[in-house]
Parts: C-alpha cells; sequence; structure tokens
C-alpha cells in the first residue's frame, strides 16, 4: 500500500511539475569562500532567504564552482532550464535577492561567529520565525529592507558549552520543531564552516544541532539520545557529523540504534529548491540492466572484477574523464527520489550503457544495520524496496562501519543482519558489503552477498593500485576468482582502465549485476559472517 | 692475539650488545612505497644477543597500534601473532590462530638483517599462505636503514626507508 501511495505521488507530482512549465526562477553564483571571517556569514543570511524564498515555490538555487564537492549544482541547473522550463534570472548580489525575497521574512535573528553554536540556533529561529540569520555587520543590510529584530543571541550563551546551549535551544525551540526530521549542521569547524544544505532545515522548520555522538562528551550525546528518541519511527536526520567532535561511524552507529536514517552531507545544496520538482511527465527509471532477475550464468576459469561508487553519485567520480568506458555502479542516494527527484533524472539521464545504478546505503538511507532495531528492520526495508523498485535497481548496497576505523578495520555484518536481509529481498539479484574491504560473504537461493575484497584509496599511486589487485588475485588462486572493488569517490574512471590493463592473469571487468550472478554459479568464496573475536575499533554505545 | 681478530670478523656486527640497528627509526614517507591504511610508522629494534626485537608503531588517525616480532638469528621461530606492514584497504587478514615460522640471519658483516616467513593468511577463498623475504640494510653512516619485502605474491617489492631518531626526541 505504501508503495502504491509513493508510486501515485510520484505520479501525480509530475504531472503537476508539466503544468508548471516556463517557470521563472532565481539562481546566484557563489565562490567558493566558506571563512567565518570571511564570505560565511553573508552564505548564512542567503541560505536562511533561500529556505524561506521556497518554502512555497522553487524560487532561488544555487550555482556552486565546479569544485565544490557537490559538483553537479551547474549540469543541474542546465537540466532545469531544459528539462522543466525553468527561466533563471541572475542575482548578484546578496541586497539583489533581498529585494527580491525579502517578503518571505518576517524579521532577523543575530548570531555570533564567537560562540559557534548559536549559527545553528540561529537557523532553528529562521526556520520557525520566518527570520533571517545575520551577524552584526549584516544588519544594516536587512534593516533596509524594513526587517526587525526577532532574536539577539549575542551574549546570551557567552561562556557556555554546547550541551548547555543546546539545552537551552531544545527547551526554547524543540516543541515548535518538526519531529519528522532533524538537522545535525555539523561537518567543518573551526575557520571554515559550510552549512549547505541550511536551506533545508529552515523550509522545513528543523532543529539545528551539532551535538557530539562521541561517549567522551557526555552530557552532549544525553542530549542527542533525547533528540533522537523524540524523533518519529522511520524519522530522517539530515546533514553530517561534527569533524571536531566525533565520527562518522559514532554517529551513524547512534542514529541507527533508533532505527533513523542519515541523509548528508552538511553541504548538500538547493534541496528546498530541488525538492519541489519531480520527474518530468512520462519519464520513467530504466535501469541498463545486463541481466534478467531470473537469469542464470555460467562462470568462466577466469578473474571477474567490478566496479562500484556508493559516495553517493552526486560527488566525484560522475563528471570526471572515462566514464562510460568500462562497466561501473553507482549506489543511488535513494532517499532523492523524495527531495531531489530531478537530480536522479539528471543522473539517469546521462547515464551510459557502462553505468548501473544499485540501491544503498543499507536501506532507505544510510545506516548501519548491525545496529538496527530487530523491530525496526523489516518496515525500514520495506520502505527500501519500494525505492528500488521505483529506480529500477536490482541490488542493495550494506555497509556497516560501527566497528571500523574510516575506511579499514571490522566492516562486517553479523549473521542475523544477513539473515534479515535476504529475509527483506527476496527479489534482488544479490547484495554487496562494505567500504572498506569486508569479509561478510554468503550464497543463498541463487543469491550471493559478496564483500568488497579491495578499497581504491584515490591518494594510493596506481602502480602500487595495480601491485595489489595482482596480489589479491595471486592469492586466491581458485578460478573463478569474483573480486569486486570499492572506488572511492574521487578517482577518475580513466585512470581505472589504466590499471586493468596492468592486471595478471585472464581477467574481465563486468556490470556488477553480471558481477553477481557469475558468483552465483559457482561458489569458491567462503561463507563468513562478523566475528565476535574480530577486533571493533568502536563498541557502539549498549 | 690473531684469534681474537679472527673471532672479530666473524661475529656480526649486530650481535654486539650496542648494536647500530638498535633504536626508534622512522619511516621517510617521500622516498617509501606508500603506506595503504596507516599514516605512520616507526620501527623499533632492540638486539639482544641472537635474540631481535622488530617492534612496529603503528598509527592511523587516531588509532596507534603496536606489533613486535622476536626473532632468533640462531634457530627458526614460530609467531602466533606475526606482524606485516600491510596494505590495509586489502581483504587479506591474519588467519585466525596462525603460526608464522620466521628464520633470521646476519649477512653482508652484521650490517643486513635477512627474514624468511611464511604467514598464513585469511583470504576470500579461505586460507592462503604468503612467503615473505625481507632485508633491513643498514645504509652507510648508521643513519639510514632501508627495508626491502618481497611476497611471493606481489610482482613488486616493498621498499621502505627509515632514519634513525635521535634518543633525545
Amino acid at each position: 500500500m505504501k508503495r502504491f501511495i509513493f508510486l501515485l505521488t510520484l505520479t501525480l507530482t509530475a504531472a503537476l511539475t508539466a503544468a508548471d512549465n516556463s517557470r521563472p526562477a532565481f539562481v546566484m553564483h557563489w565562490n567558493s569562500d566558506w571563512k567565518v571571517a570571511g564570505a560565511l556569514p553573508e552564505k548564512v543570511l542567503l541560505l536562511s532567504l533561500q529556505g524561506l524564498a521556497n518554502r512555497n515555490t522553487p524560487q532561488l538555487y544555487i550555482v556552486h564552482p565546479p569544485e565544490f564537492q557537490w559538483e553537479i549544482t551547474g549540469p543541474l541547473c542546465s537540466f532545469y532550464e531544459r528539462k522543466h522550463g525553468v527561466k533563471f534570472t541572475e542575482i548578484k548580489t546578496a541586497h539583489e535577492a533581498l529585494t527580491h525575497f525579502s517578503k518571505s521574512a518576517q524579521g532577523y535573528v543575530i548570531w555570533d561567529p564567537t560562540v559557534p553554536a548559536t549559527m545553528n540556533v540561529a537557523f532553528t529561529i529562521a526556520g520557525l520565525d520566518d527570520a533571517l540569520v545575520v551577524t552584526t555587520a549584516l544588519i544594516p543590510l536587512v534593516e533596509q529592507q524594513g526587517l526587525k529584530l526577532i532574536d539577539d543571541l549575542r551574549g546570551r550563551y557567552t561562556g557556555q558549552t554546547d550541551a548547555q546551549i543546546y539545552t537551552d535551544a531544545v527547551a526554547r525551540y524543540w516543541s515548535r520543531c518538526t519531529h519528522d526530521s532533524i538537522m545535525l549542521m555539523g561537518g567543518h569547524v573551526g575557520a571554515v564552516r559550510i552549512p549547505g544544505m541550511a536551506d533545508w532545515g529552515v523550509r522545513q522548520k528543523m532543529f539545528f544541532h551539532d551535538l557530539s555522538a562521541n561517549p567522551k562528551h557526555a552530557e552532549e550525546l544525553a542530549l542527542e539520545k533525547k533528540l533522537l528518541a523524540a524523533l518519529a519511527p522511520g524519522s530522517i536526520v539530515f546533514g553530517w557529523h561534527s569533524y571536531g567532535k566525533d565520527t562518522e561511524e559514532q554517529h551513524t552507529t547512534l542514529l541507527s540504534g533508533y532505527g533513523l536514517k542519515m541523509e548528508g552531507l552538511h553541504s548538500l545544496p538547493n534541496l528546498s529548491f530541488n525538492c519541489q520538482f519531480s520527474f518530468t511527465p512520462g519519464f520513467k527509471f530504466t535501469n541498463h540492466h545486463h541481466v534478467a532477475l531470473d537469469a542464470q550464468l555460467k562462470a568462466e576459469s577466469k578473474v571477474y572484477l567490478s566496479f562500484v561508487q556508493s559516495d553517493s553519485i552526486g560527488i566525484g567520480v560522475w563528471t570526471k574523464p572515462g566514464r562510460g568506458q568500462i562497466p561501473f555502479a553507482w549506489q543511488v542516494t535513494m532517499n532523492w527520489a523524495k527531495f531531489s527527484p530531478a537530480a536522479l533524472e539528471y543522473f539517469h539521464e546521462s547515464a551510459t550503457p557502462n553505468d548501473y545504478f544499485i540501491g544503498g546505503l543499507s536501506g532507505p538511507g544510510y545506516m548501519y544495520p548491525n545496529h538496527i532495531p530487530a523491530e525496526r528492520f523489516p518496515l525500514l526495508m520495506k520502505e527500501a524496496n519500494a525505492m528500488m523498485a521505483v529506480l529500477d535497481e536490482h541490488i542493495m548496497e550494506i555497509m556497516d562501519n560501527s566497528a571500523a576505523d574510516g575506511n579499514v578495520g571490522n566492516t562486517d555484518l553479523t549473521k542475523e543482519t544477513v539473515d534479515r536481509y535476504y529475509a527483506a529481498f527476496p527479489n534482488v539479484i544479490g547484495f554487496i558489503n562494505g567500504y572498506g574491504p569486508a569479509r561478510t560473504r554468503d550464497l543463498r537461493d541463487h543469491r550471493p552477498m559478496i564483500s568488497y575484497d579491495y578499497y581504491i584509496d584515490p591518494r594510493r599511486p596506481r602502480a602500487e593500485v595495480a601491485a595489489d589487485l595482482n596480489e589479491l588475485i595471486a592469492l586466491n588462486t581458485t578460478r573463478p576468482y569474483f573480486l569486486l572493488v570499492h572506488v572511492r569517490e574521487s578517482n577518475d574512471v580513466n585512470s581505472l582502465i589504466t590499471i586493468t590493463k596492468q592486471l595478471d592473469g585472464p581477467t574481465e571487468v563486468v556490470p556488477v549485476d553480471v558481477f553477481l550472478k557469475l558468483a552465483a554459479s559457482q561458489k569458491t568464496y567462503t561463507t563468513r559472517y562478523q566475528d565476535p573475536a574480530d577486533p571493533k575499533h568502536f563498541k557502539g554505545y549498549k | 692475539m690473531r684469534f681474537s681478530f679472527a673471532l672479530f670478523l666473524i661475529l656480526p656486527l649486530a650481535a654486539f650488545a650496542d648494536s647500530p640497528f638498535t633504536g626508534r627509526w622512522r619511516l621517510d614517507h617521500a622516498r617509501s612505497t606508500a603506506l595503504d591504511g596507516w599514516s605512520t610508522c616507526d620501527l623499533v629494534i632492540t638486539v639482544a644477543g641472537p635474540r631481535v626485537s622488530l617492534q612496529h608503531d603503528m598509527q592511523w588517525h587516531s588509532t596507534q597500534f603496536s606489533a613486535t616480532n622476536t626473532v632468533d638469528t640462531t634457530q627458526s621461530v614460530a609467531l602466533p601473532n606475526f606482524f606485516r606492514i600491510e596494505q590495509r584497504h586489502m581483504a587479506l587478514y591474519p588467519a585466525k590462530g596462525g603460526v608464522t615460522p620466521v628464520r633470521a640471519s646476519w649477512i653482508d658483516a652484521g650490517r643486513t638483517l635477512r627474514l624468511e616467513a611464511e604467514t598464513p593468511l585469511e583470504i576470500s577463498q579461505g586460507q592462503a599462505t604468503m612467503r615473505i623475504y625481507s632485508e633491513y640494510r643498514l645504509l652507510e653512516g648508521n643513519t639510514g636503514l632501508l627495508l626491502i619485502e618481497l611476497h611471493s605474491s606481489r610482482p613488486q617489492p616493498l621498499v621502505y626507508r627509515f632514519t634513525k631518531v635521535p634518543e633525545s626526541k
């Protein structure tokens, strides 16, 4: 039923989109200056303005420089013009932007850059009270538009810890915020901050914070646990953890324990704009499948390699040279079907026959499945199944770094977790596991679960990458050998092609759906799950 | 007297208590094979008679890890927790319960420590053995150490250059 409603929503929104063709909108081209002592305050003001201006209709879009982590903002802007008939008018200054959109705001709130948490408190107020977020220096700019002071955070929190500041903010604002999502506005700390996702949080009236999931920060952790427990089941945590307080592994472990989904990064731009467009009329996701769901292949006596990128297709490799020259799988951020459908359509439209999309990450959002409460698992994966059906995806990628240390260490799944996946996804070709290398492997009902045997660090010299792969080939002597490779976001495909030409023995690079079908035909890999005796970098919160 | 002089020639340099191998050696990243999954590497060598202790102090972000291989230049030893500077983005793991036989000897008049190890590994297809041939070569001036490591499974050697850390640091 939920799947039906989801499909119906997409169809209706597509129909509405058709009626909205040739809508006007405005675009700003931003630079790369996110320094707190530089252009950050003005960007913070504009992000709050964007969230308010886009609350009811998509009016303001930001194009970032090509070197910005989300490098698709330019191509996506062209896509809106071409496929949705959006006529963009360029806005060059903050003053000009305020002239156009200040009526979206009721007033302004002042934050204090010397107390970093006040930026997040101010964003929360912005969403709730339709306020623009300014520093002292920017007050004249907004008062020129006739806007009045709503709140002033200068001095209120001076000398307080983040735990104290957010405790006060929870008392003041939490009850009025949405409880379907929350904004973890962490990421960069110190001289540079990149709250690119703030427009979305403002639009949706989210509570902003950067509380720590590090057990060393007991007060912050306790407060965040209270907030996560108060969210509606299946809610989404938008943003990203604070690079200065905790780790991605700690934070994702924490929210997975509440059955919540992570959707990052903190820098992801334009969701307040993107969420108001759906797929173009008649568009339907058609993945470049190379085998049918029920096909049976027979592996030959050789080494099969397959390449996968899982760091969200909006980052990195997609626009790098060489894409399309070899088979390559892309893990799709499936929730974009809800928040950024045009971006997904853009990727599908520009996909070559060698680009293949897979579901993930671990479910209907970024989660660590070893920590998802058993009672939450079936419903979450039902949601994931529905999105995979819409996106025409036949493979689920899983990642659990809860016990890992960055991209090394223990990334394995417990047998209980593996059992749950096999039960929840009866119609997939198979599963992929890991981020760095992992050793969870299985084969049930012709559906393999294969972990990465290698992770390509973009900084590693290509000759060493080729030597590493040749060493794996030399040690795994049984043929066929199934060598699954995870490609870190900022690698480029051309360098992978060079590497594949340096490999020893009979090798073949195949699409990942073919890879899994071949792996189903001859099990030359062991069955293995997380061993309780395996070292764990982080043992979790229980 | 002639006997004593002959003994001096036979006894390896490193066998003396104050062996120039002894001490902390720091990896020179720029002149070494790229580490993978480790950000720093110190090698702490202790020579005590025929026993040579090779302590690896490794770091990856905030993770600090130390592992020691103690070998004997007069006989083969079996090490249950043999450590190699592994490439951590490869699915190669020490085999659970595996024991690595290691032979060590002084060559080049005591200026090179040679190690030969056969270490059992867990691989995705089960288990395999990697033969490792290593030479720890003391460089002229005794402030540089060159480690050349050859794997039976790797087409090219791993070459690590270390610089001696002065004791005061």
